[in-house]
């Protein structure tokens, strides 16, 4: 319930697709890049309770990507807390699952409290729209309040 | 990730945070009501049950208007269209980052690339 659930199939081994989340030098080239953009800030502190902040300047405007690492488990999962505090207080947790495959790996990616099935379904109205967006906006903001819980 | 709209949804989420007010909500998903039929569910005081309009109010999520001794509430769809399409950010965004990553791990491997690129160690 209330997940956004995204899969890409990489022709590379999974401990390379999993470093170029936490490698700074590679994190710089694509994570939270736009084409125009300008990376000009990546620190990434990869152990769990480190934090990361990615700031791409967009049209003159600085635009930062934060977090911190909640579980660093090399090359099978990462999950972190991520937010965009330019545009919300709010923060989600994204988990990374990498499963080696014949030709490189499959990765799952999950950013939960984003309620992918109201959004799917906008004709029900706005009473299932509301119900879907005030309990993901619930946990959204339990977990600005309260960074660790979700590590359960 | 940009807000086209100019709604604040600090606010927006700040007042959907609350557990009483989100069924206020859901109640005035039905359609418009008066304050005291909010305020039924959770046997609160009319003032308590204003208290909370208010912040939803404030939040762009209702509207209020006085008929007679009655205070009728009604939602404010614009301001959830907003919140929804802030929300559509996720799904875009990691579709876009992985594509992104994609590309970076297949120009490296690409034998033109120049010069050839080492795969990061940890």
């Amino acid at each position: 319930m209330n997940v956004a659930r995204v899969t890409h199939h990489f022709n590379a081994s999974p401990e390379r697709v999993f470093d170029a989340w936490l490698d700074p030098k590679t994190a710089g080239k694509w994570l939270f890049a736009t084409p125009t953009g300008q990376m000009v800030r990546v620190e990434i502190d990869a152990r769990v309770g480190g934090r990361f902040v990615i700031v791409d300047r967009r049209n003159g405007e600085d635009v930062e990507h934060t977090g911190e690492y909640l579980e660093i488990d090399r090359p099978r999962r990462l999950v972190f807390t991520f937010g965009v505090p330019k545009y919300s207080p709010l923060f989600t947790k994204v988990t990374i699952e990498i499963e080696p495959a014949a030709s490189g790996c499959d990765l799952t990616l999950t950013n939960e409290d984003v309620p992918v099935e109201y959004l799917a379904s906008n004709e029900k109205g706005w009473s299932g729209i509301l119900v879907g967006l005030a309990e993901s906006l619930a946990r959204h903001w339990a977990m600005a309040q309260c960074r660790d819980g979700g590590r359960s | 990730m940009v807000e086209r709209s100019s709604i604040p949804l600090d606010g927006v989420f700040r007042a959907l945070a609350d557990p009483t007010r989100r069924a206020m909500l859901r109640t005035l998903a039905a359609g418009e009501r008066p304050i005291g039929e909010l305020a039924a569910p959770f046997r609160m005081s009319f003032a308590a049950a204003s208290k909370h309009v208010r912040v939803l109010e404030g939040a762009g999520l209702v509207r209020r208007r006085v008929q007679g001794r009655r205070h009728l509430c009604r939602i404010q769809p614009a301001t959830l269209a907003a919140a929804d399409e802030w929300l559509h950010f996720y799904r875009r965004l990691w579709t876009e980052q992985l594509n992104r990553l994609d590309f970076l791990l297949q120009s490296e491997d690409s034998p033109n690339s120049n010069p050839p690129r080492k795969v990061p160690k940890r």
